[in-house]
């Protein structure tokens, strides 16, 4: 069985942002607030979050460098 | 029945649905939390959108798509309807805790609950939920139920997109219906030609600036589930709160400078985040709306910074740019987001009455239209200046010259321009009116001498910007008229105007009390 073929990941790739790392990054957002909520605040949960947030930055400006989603 | 009642009927019947919807998701919460008494409450309100609904929309199956006439009137009465219908959470947990039932094992009965025993107070709090306003009815919202804190939060984040947008991305229904209501509900522009394709690209994003808003809050430092709700509410720019003093129950400079970026993502139009997303970031300056956030933003914020450190309201430099850029930002954005209260510093209502009407000025005005925000907005603005310049300067060409209006970087005909010039002009004066009305109203009501007039203002300005910055008069004490008239205010300032009156134009037309 496929991935994409899972009812919310299906969903987000259909409707989403047709860029793989922002639906991957809307499809890992609740698990890492809902990590955070449960591990509370700790020096992995900081590097998650702050990993996320890197991602997204760095993606928006790779998108920007390279001209192209 | 009609065609025309029909087609509202079946409109607004799905969006009770979408209502409905969000309050059985809702229930997450309670389950969550613990909070098992409010369980009951919660399902009851949504199953009574939800059969309402859910009858209107099977009745009305066949009916028509909207026209124009129809898109203002199925958007004035949604977002009424949402209003009202979403009070009732408010009214039935406060009410299940007012009443204790044994069997529900409900905790002690606070001031702050109990005030939303009143249907008025708890409709207040919905419509400013929905419209993204802010004023509020609590004292204290940190004693509030989680579940309450939730559902205020979540009002507003769904009511920052719209509830239209969310029913037709819900409910996906492609045709000139769904563009006549996205149109209606106080948006214009387009990110893909297909309007459920532009509302699912709203969405995306937002639930991903969500996200990211949530975890730069927690960075820097707020706890999760303050993070989580003003993540929300910043982004939105709605600006409930789930702490008794607003933002400065943290004092934290590095939280008040992580909302910064937040409700500057939130003044910025949808399409022009899409297309930044998309790599081109050129529109940063390029976007005439937003050029002009970051303009207005930096040039008020400067000079109410420079208000209030030179009218010795804060003793450092530092302090008053702290004090000056949020509360700016704040309301310009129209989130109402407050630092400046009276436990931890000076509170805005006693700041000096320029820094009260300069904050003023950026509520009146809002940010980018096609983003979260309320006021008259930036484009609107630029339309005004740019066509009163115009207009002026006609007198020194020949009566043979022609002329282009250049807007955003559009070139206007005459006609276009005329067109555009006089849409934002009407839609400016009708807002000063129901401002003036505001005003009227409140003079009239209020104490001889406990407010003053810079007070009044802020505050109808705040309630009509859907900003929800406070001067402190609004709260459960306020008289009934000058909760009736914010409610106004709150509904208006989200449909910018128009379609409420061409409902209300419809209504008496229809009594025969308008000829």
């Amino acid at each position: 069985m496929n991935v994409r073929d899972l009812p919310v990941v299906e969903l987000v790739f259909e409707s989403g942002a047709k860029d793989r790392v922002f639906d991957g990054l809307l499809l890992v957002g609740p698990l890492v607030i809902v990590a955070i909520a449960v591990l509370g605040r700790s020096a992995i949960t900081i590097g998650i979050a702050a990993a996320y947030l890197g991602a997204f930055v760095l993606h928006v400006l790779q998108n920007a460098l390279l001209g192209r989603p | 029945m009609n065609a025309a009642t029909e087609t509202i009927g079946r409109d607004l019947g799905r969006i009770l649905q979408a209502l409905a919807g969000l309050m059985f998701v809702s229930v997450l919460v309670p389950v969550v939390w613990g909070e098992y008494y409010a369980i009951p409450p919660l399902l009851v309100s949504g199953a009574i959108p939800f059969v309402l609904g859910y009858g209107m929309t099977s009745v009305f199956r066949e009916a028509e798509y909207p026209g124009k006439l129809h898109g203002m009137i199925i958007a004035a009465l949604g977002w009424l309807c949402v209003g009202v219908f979403g009070s009732t959470p408010f009214l039935l947990i406060a009410w299940t805790v007012e009443l204790a039932p044994a069997v529900l094992n409900t905790p002690a009965q606070t001031s702050t609950l109990a005030a939303f025993t009143s249907p008025l107070n708890a409709l207040f709090e919905s419509m400013s939920g929905f419209t993204g306003t802010g004023l509020t009815m609590t004292d204290n919202e940190e004693v509030l139920p989680r579940t309450l804190q939730w559902w205020r939060t979540f009002s507003e984040w769904i009511g920052g997109v719209g509830v239209i947008v969310l029913t037709t991305a819900i409910l996906a229904r492609p045709g000139s219906g769904s563009l006549t209501l996205y149109e209606s509900e106080a948006r214009s522009e387009k990110i893909h030609p297909s309007i459920v394709s532009t509302v699912r690209s709203i969405w995306w994003i937002f639930i991903l600036f969500t996200f990211i808003s949530i975890l730069i809050l927690w960075l820097a430092g707020m706890p999760i589930w303050g993070a989580i709700n003003h993540g929300m509410t910043g982004l939105s720019t709605g600006g409930f709160s789930i702490t008794d003093n607003s933002i400065a129950t943290y004092d934290s400079v590095a939280i008040d400078f992580a909302l910064i970026p937040v409700m500057i993502l939130g003044s910025i139009a949808f399409p022009v985040h899409y297309l930044m997303l998309r790599g081109e970031l050129r529109n940063l300056y390029a976007d005439l709306q937003t050029r002009w956030i970051f303009g207005f933003f930096s040039a008020g914020s400067i000079l109410l910074t420079a208000m209030v450190y030179f009218n010795g309201t804060y003793d450092s430099a530092f302090t008053a740019f702290r004090y000056g850029l949020f509360q700016y930002v704040s309301a310009m954005s129209c989130t109402g987001f407050q630092t400046a209260v009276d436990s931890t510093n000076v509170a805005l209502g006693r700041w000096p009455a320029e820094a009260q009407l300069t904050v003023t000025f950026g509520m009146v005005v809002g940010a980018a239209a096609g983003s979260t925000v309320g006021g008259i907005k930036l484009i609107r603005l630029a339309t005004l200046l740019k066509g009163i310049r115009h207009r002026i300067s006609d007198v020194f060409y020949p009566e043979s010259a022609v002329r282009r209006l250049k807007i955003d970087g559009r070139r206007l005909t005459q006609e276009e321009a005329s067109r555009e010039f006089e849409e934002a002009a009407i839609i400016a004066f009708l807002w000063f009116v129901f401002l003036g009305l505001g005003m009227f109203v409140f003079l009239t009501i209020l104490p001889a001498g406990e407010y003053t007039l810079e007070n009044i203002v802020f505050e109808v300005a705040s309630a009509q910007g859907n900003v929800g910055l406070s001067a402190g008069i609004t709260g459960p004490s306020m008289p009934t008229l000058g909760k009736v008239m914010f409610l106004f205010n709150m509904w208006i300032g989200r449909l910018e105007i128009i379609p409420v009156l061409v409902l209300l134009r419809t209504l008496f037309s229809r009594g025969g009390l308008y000829q």
